[in-house]
């Protein structure tokens, strides 16, 4: 029965009835599985692609992707075993090549059975969430190969022991180290962390552990640390050729540690070669090496700066206590500026001019210059030495760089005031005999001080330059004025303004009367124009110009006023016994002996005759103009006002004056912080006090409190009735 | 009564206010003003008795006769109460105000009253706050007029007298230390914080001594001197 009726033409669609094929999976397998071992046996030119893919993407088009997928797997596990047989059985060196070589083959194979199946890669494996085709070829080759029990070890043994034949001056073959590594990088980077680099680190770890220990025992530090820079050039450039870069930093830490860190104390403190005598030997090279390399390890400087800074502190203090260094102070300070010469060198050179050794240096050198305090009184001393006589074969900047460098100990002292006493006295007796080298480098001088110090340290200084150029136009005047016979003595006065400049009260003596007519003119001449003023003639700062004959010969006598007193009274007489010259002079005793002293029995100078002719001035002697005297030079200096390092008694005086100018000075700083602040404790009292003050010296604590109590003494402060501790201002 | 010499009627007063606790009797009676029942006549006969002839004013001789009548030694610290009391402004010397002032506030107008006041003024020492008001008053008493220190000699006398009552052991060193280290006027300051250097510190350790307790120069030295002698022991 088939007469239906009909209507419109149904047109079914084409179905293509192929299923009805069982063996249909099998069939097209078994072409891929073959196409799989020719791939395998190196014979892929004879295969149609087109084919392949075709047979792969219908498989998975009829839902038989995950067979497809288990019978790959399969396929390659079995070539992957049969391959992992043939690397099991290499033979020595061979057994990196033969895995390299089957690597290499496999990865080939992997890419053709890739795109092979690329279809099942985009539609199978990502809708059933399996690993795609690559990467399940490297899983398997890691787990089958890489990791086979047989193969495992003896693959991170092979490298190792190659790596440390390299360490030992072996050339290996680099290129197949790096395909080994990249091989386990390739399979992932766990894979390359746990089967290489992780043993890799500890074995070094090892090495490296040893080595320094032997290089420890037998080198010295200069040597080792040189060991060490190539130990670590050699590590990264190993890395670069053929490991993975982020392992560089993590052998780099090996070197560093097992080298550098565990060693350290012993390295940088070791006899006869370590820091010490790097640096007392100006060991540049060494020092920077030492520098750099510590640099990376933890408390590497921090080390190296504490030692430094021991060391410079010893030596230091050896220098300013040693008591054979102070007999020269001119010495002394350039000993000491020489020592910070070096140091300078070294931290510019092998430190690159790093701060924080600046500053330790800096501390150390304020350490010990203020253990000896007489390092104001020196660097005083040095001044004037380098303002009198010049510095030698220098120019105008040679000159200034020494200044600037004086300076620089300068700001290291803490007595700042006892400098300022010194220097008065030392430029004052420069001043005053005449003998300024150089006008400019005096100046200079002048202008550092004042920025370092402030307008009030220098000011008096001025004050005194400023007297003398006023003088000279005085004595310009005075000269023009004068009226009368100018047959005797010419006189040239300076006129110091009391206060600016540090002289000591001076009994008057008895000049010869040739000056006492001079001196008295101009007496009346200056009082004429200045009145209200009064002058008193300082007579033990004076000098004197004398011409004398002695046998025949004439010579030209440069004395002190003193000198010239005594001198004068033989023209009269030949010879005076001591009680006559001191009747006649009203010279004090003491200034009269050295006086006497310095123009008797001095070789050389000795103007007069002494009887006896013993060293010392007695007051029995009796003096006689010497006509035995002679000298080569016309002109002979027997005057005696250069600056000296003080004798014991005058350093005490001038520290006693020093405290007692001290003690205004912590009173004001006193009253003006309780001024502003009102009610403040004890032990910030002091802390303030001493912080005002730091610029010129460091107070005693106990001088602070003592200067409370005379304030309070005084009613300018009282003590809190509640608290003991605390002061209040009264206004 | 014995003690503070009070009348019998001022004594059972003091004892009901402190609830007949002896203590707080004393303490009762001691702050009471002091009923003044003295007769001023009688205060200015006596005046008249110790002042100098030809001055208006109590002098050694007339202090010396005093004491005799009262029968005290003048160095008899009763006397430095005495003095506190008239608020005299120096040892030896009291003005009229201040004599007549000064047994009015203790409240007698004669001797044989003054006689039986000398026990209860002597307790007066014994009395904390009091103590340090008539410690400090005998700075300005024993100077010399005009001086703004005091004396060393007569700063030992008076430590002397004034620790005799109140003991401290360490009297001794101190008046020694003085005499070999300091050799010179003691100020208000020292003087006033010795107090409380003797008040707050244990003399057996001076372990609580602070060199940083802006105590008097003089009194760091004097620990330091107790140190270096081995007198205490100091315990950081």
């Amino acid at each position: 029965m088939s007469s239906q009726k009909k209507r419109a033409t149904k047109v079914d669609p084409f179905k293509h009835r192929t299923e009805v094929d069982p063996k249909f999976f099998d069939k097209s397998w078994k072409k891929l599985d073959d196409a799989i071992r020719e791939i395998y046996n190196h014979n892929a030119s004879g295969l149609s692609f087109e084919e392949l893919y075709r047979t792969a993407y219908n498989l998975v088009l009829h839902k038989h992707g995950l067979k497809l997928y288990d019978k790959l797997m399969e396929k390659l596990k079995g070539h992957l075993e049969e391959m992992c047989r043939s690397v099991e059985d290499a033979q020595g060196c061979l057994f990196l090549e033969e895995l390299q070589i089957r690597w290499d083959d496999h990865n080939k194979a992997l890419h053709m059975i890739r795109d092979i199946l690329m279809y099942m890669d985009r539609t199978f494996i990502t809708t059933f969430k399996k690993t795609p085709v690559f990467d399940l070829g490297l899983e398997l080759w890691r787990d089958i190969v890489v990791r086979s029990p047989k193969i495992h070890g003896r693959l991170l043994d092979t490298l190792l022991e190659l790596i440390n034949r390299e360490r030992m001056g072996d050339v290996i073959n680099r290129g197949l180290m790096r395909r080994s590594t990249n091989m386990l990088m390739d399979l992932g980077p766990s894979v390359y962390r746990d089967d290489f680099e992780k043993p890799f680190i500890e074995v070094s770890e090892s090495f490296y552990s040893v080595e320094s220990q032997q290089f420890i025992e037998c080198c010295d530090c200069g040597e080792y640390l040189e060991k060490v820079q190539r130990r670590l050039a050699e590590e990264l450039e190993r890395v670069s050729q053929y490991m993975d870069a982020k392992t560089a930093d993590k052998i780099t830490s090996v070197v560093e540690t097992e080298m550098l860190l565990i060693h350290m104390q012993r390295l940088i403190l070791m006899e006869n070669s370590g820091l010490v005598n790097m640096l007392v030997d100006d060991k540049h090279e060494d020092l920077t090496r030492m520098y750099n390399l510590f640099k990376r390890v933890p408390d590497g400087h921090s080390t190296i700066r504490s030692v430094m800074t021991s060391h410079v502190k010893e030596t230091g203090k050896a220098l300013v206590t040693d008591p054979e260094r102070l007999k020269d102070p001119v010495d002394f300070i350039q000993r000491l500026l020489n020592e910070k010469d070096k140091y300078d060198e070294i931290i510019s050179v092998s430190f690159s001019n790093d701060k924080t050794f600046q500053n330790a240096l800096n501390s150390s050198f304020e350490y010990f210059i203020n253990l000896n305090n007489r390092s104001p009184e020196f660097i005083s001393l040095y001044v004037d030495d380098k303002l009198r006589k010049g510095v030698k074969g220098a120019n105008e900047e040679d000159v200034e760089t020494v200044l600037d460098k004086v300076m620089i100990l300068f700001r290291y002292l803490q007595e700042k005031d006892v400098f300022e006493k010194y220097y008065k006295q030392h430029l004052a007796k420069r001043l005053l005999s005449g003998k300024i080298t150089s006008d400019e480098a005096e100046r200079s001088m002048l202008v550092k001080l004042k920025t370092e110090c402030g307008y009030q340290f220098t000011s008096k200084l001025e004050g005194m330059f400023t007297d003398l150029k006023t003088s000279q136009d005085t004595m310009q005047s005075f000269y023009a004025n004068i009226s009368g016979d100018t047959d005797g003595p010419t006189i040239s006065v300076q006129i110091l303004t009391t206060g600016s400049w540090p002289t000591q009260p001076c009994a008057p003596c008895n000049l010869p009367p040739e000056i006492t007519d001079i001196s008295e003119k101009f007496r009346a001449y200056y009082l004429g124009t200045h009145n209200g003023r009064r002058l008193t003639w300082q007579t033990n700062m004076g000098n004197a110009d004398i011409k004398a004959t002695f046998g025949g010969r004439r010579h030209e006598l440069n004395v002190s006023t003193y000198q010239m007193c005594v001198l004068m009274l033989f023209n009269s007489a030949d010879g005076m016994t001591y009680g006559d010259i001191e009747q006649a002079t009203a010279i004090p005793r003491a200034e009269l002996k050295r006086c006497l002293q310095s123009l008797a029995c001095v070789k050389g100078k000795n103007v007069l005759r002494k009887e006896p002719m013993s060293k010392d001035i007695s007051e029995g002697d009796t003096f006689y103009y010497n006509d035995k005297f002679t000298s080569k030079l016309v002109k002979v200096k027997i005057g005696t006002v250069v600056a000296q390092k003080e004798t014991e008694p005058e350093k005490m005086e001038t520290r006693r004056r020093v405290e007692e100018d001290r003690k205004p000075q912590i009173e004001a700083a006193i009253v003006r912080i309780m001024k502003s602040r009102r009610v403040l404790d004890h032990n910030s009292i002091i802390t303030e006090v001493t912080k005002q003050l730091q610029s010129r010296f460091l107070p005693n604590p106990v001088v602070i409190k003592k200067r409370i109590e005379s304030l309070i003494e005084r009613e300018f402060l009282e003590r809190d009735k509640v608290d003991r501790k605390m002061y209040r201002y009264l206004a | 009564m014995t003690i503070t010499g009070a009348s019998e009627k001022v004594a059972l007063q003091a004892l009901k206010a402190s609830d007949w606790h002896l203590e707080g009797a004393f303490d009762f009676f001691y702050r009471q003003p002091q009923i003044s029942a003295t007769n001023s006549q009688h205060l200015e006969d006596l005046y008249n008795r110790y002042k100098e002839p030809d001055a208006d004013m109590v002098m050694v001789d007339g202090v010396s006769q005093l004491c005799i009548d009262l029968q005290v030694d003048p160095q008899d610290i009763v006397m430095l109460v005495i003095s506190w009391h008239m608020k005299a402004a120096t040892m030896c010397e009291f003005t009229r105000q201040e004599f007549i002032g000064g047994l009015q506030s203790i409240g007698v107008d004669s001797i044989e009253k003054l006689n039986e006041k000398l026990p209860s003024l002597r307790a007066e020492i014994k009395d904390d706050h009091k103590f340090c008001e008539i410690y400090n008053f005998a700075f300005s008493w024993a100077r010399e007029k005009g001086q703004k220190s005091l004396a060393l000699e007569t700063a030992l006398g008076m430590w002397r007298l004034l620790f005799a009552e109140r003991h401290w052991p360490l009297i001794d060193h101190w008046c020694q230390f003085l005499q070999i280290r300091h050799n010179k006027a003691i100020s208000r300051d020292t003087w006033a914080q010795l107090l409380e250097f003797v008040k707050t510190l244990d003399p057996q350790g001076l372990s609580s001594y602070d060199e940083e307790g802006a105590w008097p120069y003089l009194i760091d030295e004097f620990v330091e001197y107790l140190t270096v002698n081995g007198y205490v022991q100091r315990r950081k």
